[in-house]
């Protein structure tokens, strides 16, 4: 079987592919010449199925230090004239907020499309959060598509809309669309590559107050275009049934689980329903037709009431009187499923249920108390255990000297480590967003008198970590900031960043460190560890928190997960460590009990290795109070 | 023609949970059909429970399978396999492996792990029929202990339930993996397979 790969020139063929990968197919189809992304769950596949084939196609990718960043890598190119992307998760839309703002005055001269993956129910996010709202604030279109095909299509429109009304399109994902699987039907790809330049207008292009008042009307025509032009734009689709009483407007993915729902309960020549794939701005004749023929309206939208809020003001505007129903009954927390719209639907159709959902729901609360929680941890080997060990057994030497009871206070940021806020490490405190455990820790040590050791990982702290950490030199902040380099972006999928050395696509750069930067910062107390040398990580670390102002200490160890590929690749072998059991004291716990690392497991009363789990690191080796875990 | 045939996959990470739905994936559209699924990746890498769905048919829409329409649900260890159960519909099938794993919380002492007896009760009462295999016995016998999820794919086909033919899933394995690998993966189908056909008779 001859496999058709993502870069196939093969219209009319068709392939399996995850979401993010249809997108990325999308821009692919649509010449896309310039794309730049920070990595973020559920976003991170996008760009990095771009980088796989940028040599072969010619397309300019690259991870950028950070989504503010990206998105200005996109607009640059843009402005010049070249098809452009950016992509980020919904909290990195946040980071680029300032550019995107007033990106939308600029307008598009290069297609220029912004992909932001928002995240229902939070499954590897801070937050859940609608992108719509922010998109509309910007005056900026957004493209939301129904099914991982529609989002393969949808992008290479996406291109062509932006250049037609010459505004950027945000489209918008969520997990289950980028996440999602699905056979999808291969378009031809534009083989265009143009050669950009950048037409000088400062009236155009330089944001002093006036070009702002010159542009925003400008601005509002190109919006006014597209709101006139959604009415007829494919992904907006009304099907009216005879003498419907009820309507529905589903959004985006929503689409899906309200068709399987209204066949579920079998009333699909029933209702009317709107299909929206651009709910900004609305196809507003297609909603008003659908208000004036029915009685009621159901807005079916995953998380905010977005649309449900700008049909309810189309009503009004057009003196329809229909109720309309949207978060009263479809749940505004978590995904959406077919069951959730089948329930809402049955609700105001008052059908009975296909299915005895209250029995399921008894049934999951029978199994509960049965299930052994199974949250993901840091994994065998990982050096963030080990850099915990340390920080954790420093930290608590030094705040015994601040008085009885005190407690070091631990600001942490987003990555693996984030992980150890369980137990056994607990040694995370807050988590915020993005480099903010140096900012919080400015904060927090105004504010107590507790040790205060902030840590972040290598790829944050390119990405949002070096501005506080010049504030807490600047300030002279008493803080320690503790950078956990495991010489990757790791948790989304090991990317390369500007510490690594080399870029997106594999070529060669500068690899920057973090203890450069630091003491280029002007931080006077900087040292670099080895987590796995316990004893002298955690002295470097007790001397940094002693030390008066803002101290850095680096701690150094590759992602375990990377180690144990390129050992596999060379054909090393991993020693893994076993407990000698004459030597081990049954009563003592202190492997399980200090380190929580799965490969330590119990077998009745003893305490044994997983051989097949364990990476060798040696860390239960240096804790063990008895000398009793040796290698093989 | 098939309107609607939910698989779910339910395991811990690092089980091969998402290779088998990409095999699924890829035979079901080389047999014609229309695929829909999702998956939660994130930190499934780190130890967490994993699940992925397949749908086939032309009636599916959604990447998620409506609760109370899952046709086969793959335990690929027992307490995600329960886990999901509520998914299953009422002609439900459930394939088990009976191996556990045991997470780093029941070390711990946070939470305690269910005995099989609990679970193939609780799945029992739920489910229309209930097999159960130990993957990693037929694995080691296949060549490979690395081909448990390649046995446990062997099952799911060997309860002559799916559309897919096997000869295309069969395909699909010989074209993912190369030399030694290939033939083991082959043989873990079978006996997988073979060991469901005989219990399901």
């Amino acid at each position: 079987m001859k496999e058709l790969t993502i870069s196939a020139d093969a219209p009319g063929q068709r392939l399996f592919v995850l979401g993010n990968e249809a997108i990325a197919r999308g821009a692919i189809e649509a010449g896309v010449q310039v794309a730049a992304a920070y990595p973020g769950t559920p976003s991170s596949e996008i760009l990095e199925t771009l980088t796989g084939v940028a040599k072969e196609l010619g397309i300019y990718v690259e991870w950028s230090v950070n989504e503010k960043t990206a998105f200005e890598v996109a607009l640059g190119a843009s402005i010049c004239g070249v098809r452009a992307m950016a992509s980020m998760k919904h909290v990195g839309l946040n980071v680029a907020h300032d550019p995107f703002m007033t990106a939308s005055h600029i307008g598009a001269k290069g297609g220029l499309v912004v992909v932001v993956a928002d995240d229902p129910w939070a499954w590897s996010s801070q937050n859940e959060q609608d992108t719509r709202y922010v998109a509309e604030q910007a005056y900026m279109p957004v493209l939301e598509p129904s099914s991982v095909q529609e989002a393969k299509d949808m992008m290479v429109d996406a291109f062509r809309l932006s250049e037609e009304f010459g505004q950027p399109f945000l489209f918008r994902s969520v997990t289950r669309i980028g996440h999602g699987r699905s056979d999808v039907v291969l378009g031809p790809i534009s083989r265009e590559r143009r050669k950009g330049a950048l037409k000088k207008n400062p009236s155009w292009l330089v944001y002093v107050p006036r070009t702002a008042r010159i542009n925003k009307p400008l601005m509002l025509e190109r919006l006014e275009k597209i709101r006139k032009a959604a009415n007829t734009l494919r992904y907006n689709q009304l099907q009216m049934a005879d003498k419907a009483k009820l309507g529905i407007i589903a959004c985006g993915l929503s689409y899906s689980y309200t068709m399987e729902a209204v066949k579920w309960l079998g009333i699909e020549d029933k209702v009317s329903i709107l299909k929206i794939g651009t709910p900004y701005p609305l196809p507003e004749e297609l909603v008003i037709k659908l208000l004036k023929s029915v009685q009621e309206i159901l807005v079916v939208e995953e998380l905010d009431s977005f649309v449900e809020l700008h049909v309810k003001a189309l009503a009004q505007e057009n003196n329809v009187a229909v109720k309309i129903h949207g978060k009263d009954v479809v749940p505004r927390i978590g995904e959406l499923s077919a069951r959730k719209v089948t329930e809402a639907i049955a609700k105001l159709t008052k059908s009975k249920l296909p299915v005895d959902f209250a029995a399921l729901d008894k049934f999951e609360q029978e199994v509960a108390p049965l299930l052994p929680a199974r949250p993901p941890a840091l994994c065998p080997g990982c050096p963030h255990r080990a850099s915990f060990h340390a920080i954790t057994t420093a930290a608590r030497r030094v705040a015994r000297e601040y008085g009885e009871g005190v407690e070091p206070i631990y600001p942490s940021d987003i990555g693996c480590y984030t992980l150890a806020v369980n137990p056994p490490q607990q040694a995370v405190d807050t988590t915020i967003c993005m480099g903010g455990s140096f900012g919080m820790a400015c904060g927090i040590v105004r504010a107590t008198n507790a040790p205060v050791i902030a840590h972040m990982g290598d790829s944050t702290f390119f990405h949002a970590g070096i501005p506080p950490l010049v504030n807490a030199v600047y300030n002279k902040a008493n803080v320690t900031m503790v950078v956990l380099d495991n010489s990757a972006t790791a948790m989304t999928g090991f990317q390369p960043h500007p510490g690594t050395g080399y870029t997106a696509t594999g070529e060669e750069t500068v690899a920057l460190k973090p203890e450069d930067v630091a003491r280029g910062c002007g931080v006077q107390f900087v040292e670099v560890v080895n987590p796995f040398d316990l004893k002298a990580a955690t002295d470097s670390i007790e001397k940094a928190i002693r030390f008066p102002g803002p101290a850095v200490v680096v701690s150094r160890a590759l992602c375990a997960m990377i180690e144990l590929r390129e050992k596999r690749k060379k054909g090393e072998k991993v020693v893994p460590y076993h407990i000698d059991q004459d030597k081990c004291s049954p009563k003592c716990e202190t492997c399980i009990k200090v380190l929580g690392c799965p490969a330590i497991i119990r077998e009745g009363d003893k305490k044994v290795i997983d051989a097949s789990q364990c990476t060798g690191c040696s860390l239960c080796a240096q804790v063990c109070p008895y000398k009793a875990i040796v290698q093989e | 023609m098939v309107k609607e045939f939910n698989i779910l996959l339910a395991g811990v990470g690092g089980q091969g949970v998402i290779l088998m739905s990409e095999l699924l994936g890829r035979s079901a559209i080389a047999d014609g059909f229309k695929v829909r699924g999702s998956e939660i990746l994130g930190m499934a890498v780190r130890g967490g429970s994993v699940t992925s769905v397949i749908r086939i048919g032309d009636d599916v829409y959604g990447p998620l399978i409506p609760q109370g329409k899952c046709d086969v649900l793959m335990g690929l260890e027992p307490s995600e396999g329960l886990r999901n159960a509520s998914y299953l519909s009422r002609s439900g099938w459930v394939i088990l492996n009976t191996t556990p794993i045991i997470p780093f919380t029941v070390s711990l002492g946070q939470s305690s792990y269910p005995s099989l007896d609990q679970v193939l009760e609780k799945l029992n009462s739920i489910a229309h029929k209930v097999i159960t295999l130990n993957a990693a016995e037929i694995a080691k016998e296949a060549g490979s202990l690395l081909s448990a999820n390649v046995v446990m794919l062997g099952a799911l086909f060997g309860t002559g339930l799916l559309p897919i033919k096997i000869s295309t899933i069969k395909d699909s394995i010989e074209a993912r993996f190369s030399g030694k690998a290939a033939p083991i993966n082959i043989k873990a189908f079978d006996l997988g397979c073979q060991r469901v056909q005989k219990a399901a008779t």
